[in-house]
């Protein structure tokens, strides 16, 4: 047994060795591999904790909202169309809802207003997310003017600032009382901008929004499912720079893997034949080249996979935070759990270790096979 | 005893360069004593070096290391015959590039996963009989041509082999270093080692090294026949 | 030291710090719990259905509210919200959930 390890080990000693003889051209291979694996490590764990996050927190979104359209467009919803509707077997209640956007021009910010009905709001007063208090270095108690739909500035006083732990989906929002937004924007009274509906039984959300469509046909009814659904897909490796990323990736360890697979120069194939003459067999070359390709490629897995992870989580993806931002103002601050997915790591292993290692061996093959013997000429 | 039978090697067999190195050469090798193998270049010398150490098959015939066949051996057993038994010193040494002189005599022994600290040992204590232990750490590449060879040959005796093979060793050394050569030889043939060295350099088979010399000729023994 | 020693070394650190990372995200998690708990709190008191991620235009602020027309907004001249709106497709019950085209 320690005859198999020392020899590996002797084996290890050798590969080192015969890597460090270029310790330029084999230290770049090394830093750009595990550039690649640090990059495509970081999107997978980001992707992946956002979207598991997203499930956690979004299922305690409304089961059903029904929204009008006319003309192909958003419209507001008469709230008596909840008449209608109400005696469907399976809806526990129904309530109208209000928000809508506010463009704040001197800041670039979008913000999303929402009327609430929580008790501790009081006339005159809103609660604002935590991306507005940073970007407008706001506090509790200062006074925000806002614009009419009329064209009249009102004004709110700060009364509370949601929590940067909630940044994730509060953290553009005023939250207001329904008069308020209503004297605000101008919706008219009886109207809402769209019905949340309370439905104990999942299996009963599609039944019910046929039901909704056929009682209200200018209506669009949205199930939960539906929006767990669409932030399943949110970075989907099927759109446009996800799948740039996981293509450059793709690319990137293919280029590395030609490079090795190609074959063997005349100098790499006479040293193998050296071996052999001094007494390698051909398995012990082999095993030699698995060390190769194994000593290059499973680091850079191991290293690049550890630096995404800093990145991404104790970091808080600041690499991604430029191409998150767009063209926004307001986003959150990116504190997310580390929800691992062993898939994934197991994916990023495969595409980054096997192939590699994989083209290092083969090409050595037949080499090693050959007789000795053509060293002696 | 080295007992080769009415062996023949032919090259690209069937294609239009075809080229037998050897035809039917019946030689038995006496142990422990130093057979020369005289004969012009492109004799077939180093063909019949490689065969009896191992390096390649003959197209026919066979060859016994005492009394044990060898040419019908797999891979694996021809491969232990040859790190135990031979230990050989190529015409350009054929160091490894890049590694030290230490490495280059211990890479031998890798595949056999011999404690680590015990073949150092060994290969220090080699480099040291042979004058280098002060150049252990050297890089193979920057040594001279006596110290390139001093390692080469130290690297032949990693294993303790019975017989040890030279393929022209003095041709690309000046007087001094082939005598030097020549004195190390004697001292391994005093210590009771096979020595069978391919040479036309006369400083070595007009030696007193030399027990007994093979002239060969076209791939052919030079007197026809078998030599008892 | 020597070579293949110094090779163990590394890679046994990065493996240790690898199994650290995975015993801080089990911890992580755990604590999470709690976070996820008062999110979900909020946004079933405010009746929220999107994440705030992308806050430059409402089709990619309300990803699961939007209808097939925000993309195109008014004008040809409008600009296609890059690259939040390169992370996202459609969402899936615009390509042919169970609503019936209108």
């Amino acid at each position: 047994m320690s005859k198999t390890i020392e020899r590996q080990l002797h084996l290890v000693d050798f590969t080192i060795g015969s890597v460090l003889r270029r310790k330029g051209k084999n230290a770049a291979l090394l830093l750009v591999y595990t550039l690649v694996i640090f990059a495509l490590a970081s999107v997978l764990f980001f992707t992946r904790a956002l979207r598991t996050q997203a499930a956690s927190v979004l299922k305690n979104a409304p089961e059903i909202i029904v929204q009008r359209t006319l003309t192909g467009r958003y419209q507001f919803i008469p709230v008596r169309y909840a008449d209608s509707i109400k005696n469907i077997r399976g809806i526990i209640a129904i309530k109208p809802r209000l928000w809508g956007y506010y463009y704040d021009g001197g800041f670039g910010a979008n913000y999303t207003l929402i009327a609430s009905g929580v008790d501790s709001l009081k006339p005159g007063t809103i609660a604002i997310g935590s991306a507005i208090v940073k970007l407008r270095k706001l506090q509790i108690g200062d006074i925000v003017p806002f614009t009419g739909s009329d064209g009249n500035p009102q004004t709110f006083t700060i009364a509370k600032i949601l929590s940067d732990e909630s940044a994730l989906v509060s953290a553009d929002l005023v939250v207001i009382t329904e008069a308020d937004y209503r004297a605000l924007s101008g919706i008219p009274a009886g109207y809402a901008t769209d019905l949340v509906l309370t439905v104990r039984n999942p299996r009963e959300y599609s039944t019910i929004a046929e039901k909704i469509s056929r009682l209200l046909p200018d209506t669009r009814p949205i199930v939960k499912t539906e929006i767990l659904r669409t932030y399943d897909a949110v970075f989907s490796w099927r759109a446009g720079i996800m799948l740039l990323v996981l293509a450059g990736a793709v690319l990137a360890f293919f280029i590395f893997s030609f490079d090795k697979a190609t074959g063997l120069s005349a100098e790499e194939r006479k040293e193998i034949g050296v071996l052999k003459a001094i007494g390698w067999e051909t398995s012990d070359v082999l095993a030699m080249k698995f060390w190769e390709g194994i000593a290059l490629s499973l680091t850079a897995f191991f290293l690049g996979t550890i630096l995404g992870y800093a990145h991404v989580f104790l970091g808080g993806g600041l690499f991604f935070a430029p191409i998150l931002k767009g063209w926004s103002t307001l986003y959150p601050s990116f504190v997310l759990t580390p929800h691992i997915n062993f898939g994934d790591i197991i994916a990023l292993f495969f595409l980054s270790v096997v192939p590699y290692t994989v083209s290092t061996i083969t090409p050595a093959w037949r080499v090693a096979t050959i007789d000795p013997d053509s060293v002696m000429r | 005893m080295i007992n080769i039978q009415n062996v023949s090697k032919v090259f690209n067999a069937g294609r239009p360069n075809e080229f037998t190195a050897l035809l039917s050469i019946s030689l038995e090798i006496h142990l422990q004593e130093a057979t020369i193998l005289k004969g012009p270049s492109g004799s077939g010398k180093t063909t019949l070096l490689s065969l009896i150490g191992c390096m390649a098959r003959p197209t026919s015939g066979r060859i016994f290391v005492n009394e044990k066949e060898i040419t019908s051996l797999p891979e694996r057993f021809l491969t232990r015959i040859r790190r135990e038994t031979f230990g050989f010193i190529f015409q350009r040494f054929n160091l490894l590039r890049g590694f030290s002189a230490l490495e280059n005599v211990m890479a031998p022994a890798y595949p056999t996963g011999e404690k680590y600290s015990l073949l150092k040992r060994r290969a220090l204590d080699l480099l040291a009989m042979l004058d280098l232990d002060h150049k252990q750490g050297a890089k193979s590449e920057w040594l001279s041509g006596g110290e390139a060879q001093r390692v080469a040959i130290a690297r032949a005796l990693i294993h303790d082999p019975a017989i040890i093979i030279a393929d022209e060793p003095t041709a690309h050394l000046d007087a001094k270093l082939s005598a030097e050569f020549l004195s190390i030889m004697e001292i391994l043939k005093k210590e009771g080692k096979t020595l069978i060295i391919a040479s036309h350099d006369p400083l070595i088979y007009d030696s007193t090294l030399t027990g007994r010399i093979v002239e060969i000729h076209g791939g052919e023994l030079a007197h026809g026949g078998t030599i008892a | 030291m020597r070579r293949s020693t110094l090779y163990i070394t590394i890679s046994s650190t990065l493996l240790f710090v690898s199994l650290f990372f995975g015993v801080f995200s089990v911890v992580k998690i755990k604590q999470s719990h709690e976070v996820d708990f008062r999110m979900g709190r909020l946004v079933r008191e405010l009746d929220l259905t999107d994440l705030a991620l992308f806050t430059e235009a409402g089709y990619t602020r309300h990803l699961s509210q939007t209808d097939f027309t925000t993309p195109f907004q008014d004008s040809p001249m409008s600009f296609e919200h890059f690259p939040s709106g390169s992370f996202v497709a459609p969402p899936a019950h615009l390509r042919g959930g169970h609503v019936k085209n209108h």
